[in-house]
């Protein structure tokens, strides 16, 4: 009885229009997609070969010297950095990390590059905050097995993809936060400037991204953790590195090789993040 | 004050490095087109893909060393399963050896038919069922009433296993309270180990080749309704346009097929802890009959 209140429109078709929608998609912009798929993809294998082509030995000292310098003279970093990578080097994963480093690298650029720009523009307009929150939350929380098979078909298999998958649940936090970071700007100091007669983008670049850098590199921080976590997903459809290793170990129920990839990218993580983390604060007082 | 610049030195350092590196670097043109200039077979990279289950692992790795050997630059990619099809069909991989028919991949086959080439089976034989250990007393899922819990330890949900399972769970009234628990290929694998080393019940989603028959001792449970089908093939499915790309390729792909036997023995060493690779060379190393029988007609 009640059912029939409810049951007056027959299944609406979303699965067939999704289908027809992604087809259509990959027609029409083929012509962009596919330039972009092979142009990034020589591009990428070229950034992890080269990469890859410089002596272990120097990375692992530049990363050491850099990490000493960036925590403010600390050996903790330095020397973690040195033996995890050294690790990683001995269990035979080097070219792998280097891979997997190229793709959270590139993907987190990607990422900073669209995120900031829709974050001020947030900031800027309460009708642009109105519409692009629910598509960020949609973005973060929709699974990325979702989009792996259109992923596969706009972009190929291999980094590319990888990376288009990695941009859509890694770009929302540097977004959020450079929204909120620079809402959260004083209002007096904003008025200061605005009463020596600073321009809207003498304002943006003088006053508001300075005080909101560190909430806006919090953000980043968050945004390349994420990147680092679609690594395993991303190897569903050909993105080499770490974390092929460890889907493949999950599929061959090898428990050891698992672990050891999986170590490397929680060494990686806690190196790249020490790192975003350092650069904003000056040399923080641990 | 001073923090900073080193900061700033760090970060040109690691430019300039990137960049000098990239310096030293050779353009690399891209490799998805086969470059069809005439039959020269210009573009000698050929890219196969697979799935990651021990068969393709073996048998992808076989067929590469065999096209390596004929002079070919062999790219192996593991993929998610529908991943694998997909690739194929939009060539953005040149073929795979590991489609699993009529039934465990029967509706990626469905899906994707129109956009492929079939080269037919390269190994006959291949089943798939339930699959329980030798020292459990029941041998046909017709007996079943409430071993293991009514639980059927399954593999990847999608995977055609799964669905037969579903469908027998459906099918025999026996099981009418049974469920099919889906988890992954490696986590099957491992959840059977578990098993047989408590000697406890369980009952899996199985298919053969497979080392876990060389491993355990196990039995398929009989199938009087028939609901997994007959026996399964795995086929060759190469990408549209490869023939006139590559012959000579697509020749070596058409002409690839073994046995059971040669796979399990691909198989084991692996299991046994060697290198794919290595487990496929030795193997192509010691089959030379096989391997000529593949190569026919190639100069």
């Amino acid at each position: 009885m009640l059912n029939n209140i409810i049951d007056f429109a027959p299944e609406i078709p979303i699965a067939d229009w999704t289908a027809e929608f992604t087809e259509k998609l990959t027609e029409t912009f083929s012509f962009i997609f596919t330039p972009i798929e092979e142009n990034f993809d020589v591009f990428m294998e070229f950034v992890s070969e080269s990469l890859y082509a410089i002596p272990p030995l120097i990375i692992m000292i530049i990363v050491a010297l850099l990490a000493f310098f960036i925590t403010g003279k600390k050996l903790g970093l330095a020397v973690f950095s040195l033996v995890g990578l050294w690790l990683i080097y001995n269990q035979g994963l080097w070219e792998h990390l280097m891979n997997t480093f190229t793709l959270v690298l590139i993907s987190s650029i990607l990422s900073v590059i669209i995120g900031v720009p829709f974050g001020i523009l947030m900031s800027k307009s309460k009708t642009a905050e109105a519409i692009i929150t629910p598509i960020l939350d949609f973005m973060q929380t929709m699974p990325a097995f979702v989009y792996l098979i259109p992923a596969v078909a706009f972009f190929g298999i291999g980094m590319v993809p990888g990376v288009f998958a990695s941009l859509i649940f890694a770009t929302p936090p540097t977004v959020r936060f450079t929204n909120l970071g620079i809402r959260q700007v004083s209002k007096e100091l904003v008025e200061a400037s605005e009463a020596f007669g600073s321009t809207g983008s003498q304002k943006l670049f003088k006053v508001e991204l300075p005080m909101a850098k560190a909430t806006i590199m919090a953000g980043i921080n968050q945004t390349v953790m994420l990147a680092l976590s679609m690594v395993v997903i991303a190897s569903m459809i050909g993105a080499p590195g770490l974390g092929r290793e460890v889907l493949s170990a999950l599929q061959r129920a090898q428990v050891g090789t698992g672990f050891v990839a999986g170590v490397g990218i929680v060494i990686l993580a806690i190196i790249i993040d020490r790192f975003t983390q350092n650069v904003n604060s000056k040399g923080k007082k641990a | 004050m001073f923090k900073p610049n080193w900061k700033k030195f760090g970060i040109a350092a690691g430019l300039s490095l990137s960049l000098v590196a990239a310096g030293c670097g050779s353009d690399e043109g891209s490799s998805d087109e086969g470059s069809s200039e005439g039959n020269a077979e210009a573009s000698k990279e050929i890219e196969l893909s697979y799935v990651e289950w021990d068969t393709e692992v073996a048998s992808t790795n076989v067929i590469a060393t065999v096209l390596e050997e004929q002079g070919f630059d062999v790219t192996v990619t593991p993929l998610d399963n529908a991943v694998m099809w997909e690739s194929v069909a939009t060539a953005e991989t040149d073929g795979m050896v590991a489609a699993w028919l009529p039934g465990t991949h029967g509706e990626l086959y469905s899906e994707y038919k129109d956009q492929l080439v079939d080269l037919g089976p390269n190994l006959e034989g291949a089943a798939i069922g339930l699959v329980v250990p030798e020292y459990m007393d029941v041998n046909s899922i017709a007996d079943l009433d409430a071993q293991a819990e009514s639980t059927i330890t399954g593999i990847e949900p999608g995977a055609g296993v799964v669905a037969a399972a579903e469908s027998a769970v459906k099918e025999y009234e026996n099981l009418s309270d049974w469920e099919v628990q889906t988890s992954s290929s490696g986590a099957m694998a491992t959840a059977l180990g578990e098993a047989i080393e408590a000697e406890e019940e369980i009952v899996v989603t199985g298919w053969s080749p497979h080392w876990k028959f060389q491993k355990y001792d196990l039995k398929y449970l009989e199938d009087p309704k028939g609901v997994f089908g007959e026996a399964e093939q795995i086929k060759t499915m190469v990408r549209k346009g490869l023939e006139e790309d590559m012959p000579k390729a697509y020749k070596i792909l058409d002409q690839f097929h073994w046995e059971p036997a040669d796979i399990e023995s691909v198989m084991l060493a692996i299991q046994n802890g060697a290198d794919a690779e290595e487990a496929a060379a030795t193997w192509v190393e010691e089959n030379p009959d096989k391997v000529a029988e593949w190569t026919k007609g190639i100069k």
